[in-house]
């Protein structure tokens, strides 16, 4: 058992790209779900739209990534639009359950076997990232790494870090500024008391439409770094699952503040990947009786998310705002 | 955004007699005076006008009222039993609720397409029998909502402080004002959420005034408010009359009404079964008859 590697692969987890991808798609989905009380359980849709517009623009088209980013995003934004004309006006629940089939159709769509020629279906689409890669200021050499121990990086990963954190940043600064705004705090008595946004003369249809494009922007933000950092898109890694994952950062983190989703997310990722990695090593202990062994052997990363998954239980029962929320506004909610 | 909408405590008449005897009554009440206290009797100045208003619940019919004006600039109280259908004809009016058929008319325009928050922002706003004071907001940034016209609301510009800084400093200073006289200043930090049940209607109204309407409907204010804040809620309702906005308010204590009121409507099973000045109305059998739950005058079964 060497805590050194584990505590290294957790960190690495903690701060690599999926973490970025899973801050990005929880910081819109705070948009939606924190700030104005949207139940939007298809946020993957939109990291999945971002992705596949980038790598579909790129692969199938042969445009340049510069005009691939564009498209993903706005593909992520259509989605919103087609998503809210229709059900805003209608119940939460009626949202909640529109947005997790949309999600599921056009992940449906885009792998089937029809849709090969432009989106690779089933196969999965992947293309040159190299645009992006030539900006790489860090050498990149076969031995260039960066960190110590198993905390340590690529000098290609290391530029998808750095920009993807500063996009990080950039738009939870954004996300501050809109929300600390009048603005702001039509979205919160949205989300409070929708009645009472609209007596108070607040176009309530208006004001959700617009969380949803921006939350779903950045969602498809979290999307366009995910087809970059692999150089393509797969319909498998856009599973519901996915947008329970970011729910997971989100209320691990705290919802409805600045910093919640980006804390979220590393923590997610570094429960995740230390008690992965900690199975992984148990598993290879001599001590242990073959069977279990065998049990862990290949289930410590279904294990660690059932973890994760009890750890988001407990911490509804004893910290239900999160690591970052505020006690008293949750027990307001008790009334 | 005028300071002296709503007179400050001290210069607000207290007792009933110096208010009895102010400018008011003459300019603004004396022509209602003259109105003939039947159901539908049109007025001199009404703000709004409603028509053939119907509105069923299954089987139930809560409203149906042929005609009926509510006078500009005096305090109209809306009273009736229990299940009446006040506050049906309240949402009906702002919106919150459709309309089987009817039609009315708001400072002059005809209301087409009933949006609430469109009407709120023609200057009509209202307040909820329970009250929807935002819990999780402070006291000050629930009276900030009621602001109208806000720059900073508009998405393009929220991030720039500094186009929307100088309107939210007159609005909160407009809101503390408001706080001040409605005894919340004390509160002003406080989450909504921790204010007592009077507190949260005092609130409403505060909140709903910040906007300058021409029209506040208040449904039930004094419901559940302790008597020290009820009359404290009574005063301010004067107190908007004097400073020209149109008041409604529903009331199902006939006792209440006689007191502030200018002209008083009595719904029972949905339609207007009298209307007059306070005294005359309850005084009025039908009304007592109504109350007392006994078969409307001329009705048959
Ligand atoms: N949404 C609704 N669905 C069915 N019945 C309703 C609804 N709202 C009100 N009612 C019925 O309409 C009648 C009038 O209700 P309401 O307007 O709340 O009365 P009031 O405010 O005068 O006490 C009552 O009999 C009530 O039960
Ligand atoms: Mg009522």
């Amino acid at each position: 058992m060497d805590f050194d590697i584990i505590f290294g692969n957790a960190a690495r987890a903690a701060f690599g790209p999926e973490a970025i991808i899973l801050a990005l798609a929880a910081i819109g989905l705070n948009i939606h779900f924190g700030f104005t009380g949207l139940l939007n359980f298809g946020q993957v849709g939109f990291i999945m739209l971002g992705a596949y517009g980038t790598s579909v623009a790129v692969a199938t088209f042969g445009w340049s990534l510069w005009v691939g980013i564009p498209i993903g995003l706005f593909l992520a934004l259509a989605l919103a639009v087609a998503l809210g004309i229709p059900t805003l006006r209608l119940h939460a629940v009626m949202f909640a359950i529109v947005t997790i089939a949309a999600a599921e159709i056009i992940r449906i769509l885009i792998g089937s076997t029809d849709a090969i020629g432009l989106t690779g279906g089933p196969l999965s689409v992947s293309f040159d990232a190299g645009a992006f890669f030539d900006l790489n200021p860090y050498a990149d050499g076969p031995q260039d790494r960066y960190g110590v121990g198993t905390f340590a990086f690529t000098g290609q990963q290391m530029w998808v870090i750095t920009v993807g954190w500063l996009l990080v940043a950039l738009v939870s600064f954004g996300v501050f500024l809109i929300i600390r705004s009048p603005w702001g705090r039509v979205l919160k008595s949205i989300r409070e008391d929708q009645d009472a946004a609209r007596s108070l003369g607040k176009n309530v249809f208006s004001y959700k439409m617009q969380a949803l494009m921006i939350g779903g922007v950045i969602g498809g933000m979290a999307g366009v770094i995910d087809a970059i950092k692999t150089s393509g898109a797969d319909p498998n890694g856009f599973r519901p699952q996915v947008t329970f994952y970011t729910y997971t950062a989100l209320l691990l983190g705290g919802t409805a503040t600045y910093l919640g989703p980006v804390l979220g997310a590393i923590l997610f990722w570094f429960l995740r990947e230390w008690i992965e990695s900690f199975l992984r090593q148990l598993a290879a202990e001599a001590w242990l009786p073959g069977a279990i062994a065998d049990f862990l052997e290949g289930s410590e990363g279904i294990i660690s998310v059932g973890m994760v998954g009890l750890a988001l239980v407990l911490l509804m029962l004893f910290r239900p705002q999160g690591i970052t929320g505020n006690r008293i506004e949750m027990q307001l909610d008790a009334r | 955004m005028p300071a002296d909408r709503i007179p400050s405590k001290e210069s607000a008449p207290d007792d009933r007699s110096s208010f009895m005897d102010s400018a008011r009554r003459t300019t603004e009440v004396e022509p209602i005076l003259t109105v003939h206290p039947k159901p539908g009797v049109a007025k001199p100045n009404p703000i709004l006008t409603m028509d053939g208003l119907r509105r069923s619940f299954g089987g139930l019919t809560a409203v149906d009222i042929d005609h009926l004006e509510i006078e500009r600039g005096i305090v109209t109280a809306l009273i009736g039993p229990n299940g009446a259908g006040k506050t049906t004809l309240f949402n009906l009016i702002t919106g919150f609720d459709r309309a089987d058929r009817g039609r009315w008319e708001f400072n002059g325009q005809m209301v087409t397409s009933p949006s609430p928050d469109r009407l709120a922002r023609r200057g009509m706003v209202r307040t909820f029998q329970l009250t929807k004071s935002l819990a999780k907001l402070s006291v000050l940034q629930n009276m900030l909502l009621g602001a109208p016209h806000q720059i900073g609301e508009q998405l393009w510009a929220a991030p720039f402080r500094p186009l929307w800084r100088n309107q939210e400093q007159a609005n909160t200073e407009r809101a503390d004002e408001l706080l001040e006289q409605f005894n919340l200043a004390h509160m002003r930090d406080e989450l909504a959420g921790t204010l007592s049940g009077g507190q949260r209607k005092l609130l409403e109204m505060a909140r709903a005034l910040m906007s300058d309407p021409a029209l506040v409907m208040l449904d039930e204010p004094m419901a559940g408010v302790n008597p020290a804040l009820a009359q404290s809620l009574l005063g301010h309702i004067t107190e908007l009359a004097l400073s020209g906005v149109t008041v409604v308010y529903i009331e199902h204590d006939m006792d209440v009404v006689s007191g502030i009121s200018d002209w008083v409507v009595v719904l029972a099973q949905g339609q207007v079964i009298a209307e007059g000045g306070p005294w005359k109305v309850i005084h009025d059998e039908v009304v007592i008859d109504a109350y007392l739950g006994r078969r409307r005058a001329g009705t048959s079964s």
